[in-house]
């Protein structure tokens, strides 16, 4: 990647909006070029300082009133005559059309922000762009050790949770560390095991209230991700494993959890 | 309504003239109903605001001088970024709301929907009518420019 391509993809970086394997690459550029850091620096600055409300300006709730008001009134002069109209050609198409627009419409007046991802599936991508990262910048852990008993204690005081920690090297997946990571806007504990060569990276934080272990399971970009609920915890798997073994890890999660 | 209102005052830069032209475009959404074929209902009502307020614009003051071409996407060296981010941390909110309405139509109303609304890549294509690729790279040009301008401001200010 060079110079020219990383100051409009960092924009795209910035917004979310880059796919993983490019978002990578152009970590690894700004990581060897000062100049498009600074840049990047700049420009991350000001999305930061222009995300303030006070730059919103709302609908005056006059003008709110004034459009609720007039849309149903002015509706039936104003569209019967443009419908009797064209009721000669489409009548068909128009019955169906307007209402389903006319419904749309009353939506965005009554509901401003009706589009919305599904939660889980924005917490899936960033769950295993979280892990990808972790591989790539080296970050993989904040505190390196195979004993729970150090790893545990270790979030104390850097979370407001406490995470269950269990080693499972007899079942041949070790714990290798621990690191703090940041998912779904909250900070969370990722725990990081490994199984012959490959790396499996666990995020948990406590669930909003549903104690029943629901599980998903899903394929992003080639990585296998499970969630799952243990012990009051939100709990994500995610690694280049094979399904079949990472059920194994997971159902060992879940039996000591 | 609040994000046609916040599109349609940023682009007019009065309250009483986006107050009409907010007013004025769910007016014409209701009446062209018909023409909405589906697809996301926001970005459908914010192209009609956008309309509305361009053609208001026109009306009432006057093309904006088109878009010079000196914000192409060019270099800049570290000094001038790290001066840059700089100003962006220290300008107080005023001065950023100026430098934002001086901007070109094109780049403001770009910023307005990305940064200030929140809308996706895909939501802004489809409200402005180009593809993907083009919000990109003028997103780019647009904070490239507003960030320059900040740090004029600055500088100016001492």
């Amino acid at each position: 990647m060079n110079c020219d391509d990383a100051r409009v993809l960092m924009h795209a970086f910035l917004d979310d909006e880059l796919d993983l394997s490019t978002a990578v690459e152009f970590e690894r550029h700004l990581a060897g070029c000062p100049k498009c850091t600074g840049e990047y620096e700049a420009m991350a600055a000001m999305r930061a300082r222009l995300k303030d409300e006070s730059f919103r300006f709302e609908a005056p709730p006059a003008l709110k009133e004034k459009i609720r008001r007039a849309i149903p009134a002015s509706s039936p002069s104003r569209a019967g005559g443009y419908f009797s109209r064209r009721e000669g050609w489409a009548p068909r198409a128009l019955r169906i059309a307007v209402p389903l627009a006319v419904g749309a419409l009353l939506a965005i007046v009554l509901v401003p922000r009706a589009i919305l991802p599904t939660a889980n599936e924005n917490i899936a991508s960033e769950v295993v762009a979280s892990h990808v990262r972790s591989l790539m910048a080296s970050h993989l852990m904040d505190v390196a050790s195979t004993d729970q008993h150090t790893v545990k204690p270790w979030f104390n005081g850097k979370l407001d949770f406490s995470p269950p920690v269990n080693d499972f090297a007899k079942e041949g997946f070790p714990l290798v560390g621990g690191r703090l990571d940041y998912i779904g806007s909250r900070p969370v504990a990722a725990l990081v095991y490994q199984h012959g060569k490959h790396v499996i990276n666990v995020f948990m934080w406590p669930s909003a209230g549903d104690t029943t272990s629901a599980e998903r399971i899903e394929t992003e970009h080639g990585y296998n991700v499970e969630q799952m609920i243990v012990a009051g915890m939100n709990c994500w798997v995610v690694s280049d494993l094979n399904q079949a073994e990472l059920d194994k890890f997971a159902g060992l999660i879940r039996a000591r959890g | 309504m609040d994000a046609a209102y916040n599109l349609a005052r940023w682009l007019v830069r009065d309250d009483h003239d986006a107050q009409d032209v907010v007013q004025e475009a769910y007016l014409r959404a209701f009446r062209f109903a018909p023409g909405f074929r589906g697809g996301d209902p926001r970005a459908w009502i914010l192209a009609i605001v956008r309309n509305t307020a361009f053609s208001w614009l026109r009306r009432n003051r006057g093309a904006d001088p088109p878009t010079e071409f000196d914000e192409q996407v060019h270099g800049g060296s570290t000094e001038e970024h790290s001066m840059e981010a700089d100003a962006v941390r220290k300008a107080d909110a005023a001065t950023i709301r100026e430098a934002l309405e001086q901007l070109p139509d094109d780049f403001r109303e770009i910023i307005v929907m990305r940064d200030i609304e929140d809308l996706s890549y895909k939501e802004i294509a489809s409200t402005i009518d180009v593809p993907i690729g083009t919000v990109m790279s003028r997103l780019a040009r647009a904070r490239g420019k507003l960030a320059r301008s900040l740090k004029e401001r600055i500088a100016k200010e001492r």
